[in-house]
């Protein structure tokens, strides 16, 4: 069990004509496991993401979570989504930012057995403790964009998407953050899909790294990513590392050339 | 040496820091409190171009005394009739807060419809601008027709001329939220009440505030042509430079557009009041250093 997709196929219609997002893409990540996708821009990555949450719809094929349509599982909260941009509401504290996911949706909070966070703690486990009542125009970037990862953690959903979350910020916060996401990662080991256009990105975070190739966006390759957990700061300095670096960066080439040829 | 160098730069780093401190209290300091109000910097500059307009002004009537009155005159004219000035500042006043208030409330309305169901928009909007087109001084007599000579047909004219710049801001308010909360909200499965409620609406409150600022003057013009057509029982300003006019009394005409000057002043000032108020997370709220 995790996310199931199968064969999803995705076609745009634009003024150039019909484009073909996403070809026959078929790709698992199995229980608290964490899987990057990676391609060139124009390979369907997002547009994939945004299907497994339900905010596009698929033309072909199969998306599950846990057993769940998007649909579904939307519904029910099961699904975590991190934007780009932090996407916090200006007019709200920090704190009242991360209860939004308590605000709205209140039917499926009914279902027996489920667990929910205290915001607070999630936000002091965050490294957030001090700006629980700031308003986002007053913190950083990176601390924005760690509140926005607080409010989809907060409803403990079943799966987390990311939609490259850490790519408005600078390259040393960057790196900062994905450690600090790791630490929280591990911690509950929750299941992941994480779209980056970053290779250090997604091979330190990921167990499995997702290869697409543009035009119709497709699967490339998948890399099976071994580096032992807990992983530090230090795994980046790694002669294994290194090697997973260059494999997913000659995936990438050929998937490049493959839309230049 | 090296340790020196060190030293001065982290000495520089502190220096910048606490700089900037202070002036992030300094800009705190000022967006509360009334005292921003007694820097000059803040009065001082339309003082002056008021003082040079009256200035203008004054040098212009003392030579063409049948054409305009004098400041003297006009101020005097104030001072010796308060209670007149005052009477039918009320009236207009009552007219444009109410006829404005319900042309706002109207136009918000609607453009919640509009911008939860395209169809009532796309239904809508060209009765809207048809509506806006009109001129509401060929229409106002029909009013007055229509709803007598109270004050009906005045509320339909202020509401009327306020209804379209406010519609139109309310809509591009209520859709101006961030995309990408809104896929947030989506992915929690948020009804589209829940997203108008928590999203949009006060996604949309800094355009209502702009709104505002141009439609309360503007329910000051909606008053004053709706008493110019229908006088009424001649009450309110308008009717009050209708009468005076229909005399030759300019002074008594003069006095009462300054009446009517302080009066769209005084309904903006309302606006940014309340809207430094409610509005305190948005840029346009914030008060700049005098």
């Amino acid at each position: 069990m995790g996310l199931d997709v199968l064969g999803v196929s995705k076609t745009f219609d634009t003024r150039k004509g019909r484009v073909a997002a996403l070809r026959d893409v078929s790709l698992r990540v199995g229980r608290g496991r964490f899987v990057s996708l990676i391609g060139p821009t124009g390979c369907g990555k997002s547009t994939l993401l945004r299907i497994v949450a339900g905010l596009v719809e698929a033309d072909g094929g199969t998306v599950s979570i846990f057993g769940e349509p998007p649909e579904r599982a939307t519904a029910a909260k099961h699904v975590g989504f991190v934007p780009q941009s932090p996407a916090l509401l200006p007019w709200r504290t920090v704190l009242d930012n991360v209860r939004v996911p308590f605000q709205v949706n209140r039917k499926a909070d009914s279902v027996l057995g489920r667990r929910f966070r205290d915001p607070v703690e999630v936000l002091e486990s965050f490294g957030l403790g001090d700006v629980l009542h700031s308003r986002p125009d007053q913190l950083s970037g990176g601390m924005q964009q760690k509140v926005a990862i607080a409010r989809a953690f907060v409803f403990d959903p079943s799966i987390l998407l990311m939609d490259e979350p850490f790519s408005a910020l600078d390259e040393l916060t960057r790196e900062r953050q994905r450690h600090e996401l790791l630490d929280i990662w591990q911690s509950d080991q929750k299941t992941v899909l994480f779209v980056t256009h970053s290779v250090p990105e997604a091979v330190a975070l990921s167990d499995a790294v997702v290869v697409m190739s543009a035009q119709p966006g497709r699967v490339r390759a998948v890399i099976p990513v071994n580096l032992p957990r807990p992983r530090g700061e230090l795994v980046e300095a790694t002669d294994v590392f290194h090697d997973l670096e260059r494999r997913v960066r000659s995936e990438l080439r050929v998937a490049w050339n493959d839309n230049h040829a | 040496m090296h340790e020196e160098t060190a030293t001065e730069t982290s000495a520089l780093v502190d220096a910048t820091d606490q700089s900037s401190e202070e002036h992030r209290l300094v800009e705190e300091d000022v967006s509360h409190g009334l005292h921003y109000w007694i820097h000059p910097r803040v009065w001082l500059p339309p003082l002056v171009a008021f003082g040079l307009l009256a200035l203008g002004w004054q040098l212009y009537a003392v030579h063409n005394r049948f054409i305009i009155p004098t400041v003297p005159q006009i101020l005097t004219q104030l001072v010796d009739h308060p209670g007149l000035f005052w009477r039918n500042l009320l009236v207009t006043l009552q007219e444009a807060v109410v006829g404005a208030s319900i042309g706002m409330l109207a136009a918000f309305v609607l453009a919640m419809g509009m911008c939860q169901v395209r169809l009532v928009e796309r239904a809508l909007m060209p009765l809207a601008v048809m509506i806006n087109v009109t001129p509401i001084i060929a229409i106002a007599p029909v009013l007055v027709l229509a709803f007598g000579f109270g004050m009906t047909p005045k509320y339909i004219v202020t509401a009327v001329i306020v209804f379209f710049p406010f519609l139109i801001n309310s809509l591009t308010g209520l859709k101006s939220s961030d995309p990408q909360a809104h896929d947030v909200f989506t992915t929690l499965h948020a009804s589209k009440w829940e997203i108008l409620v928590r999203l949009r609406l006060p996604s949309s409150l800094p355009f209502l505030f702009a709104a505002a600022r141009i439609c309360m003057p503007l329910s000051v013009v909606g008053a004053v042509v709706a008493e110019y057509v229908a006088p009424g029982k001649a009450s309110g300003l308008g009717s009050l430079i209708e009468t005076a006019m229909s005399l030759s009394d300019l002074k008594t005409v003069y006095a009462s557009v300054l009446v009517l000057a302080l009066l769209g002043i005084g309904l903006s000032a309302v606006v940014v009041v309340l809207q430094r108020r409610l509005l305190g997370w948005h840029q346009t709220a914030v008060l700049r250093r005098p």
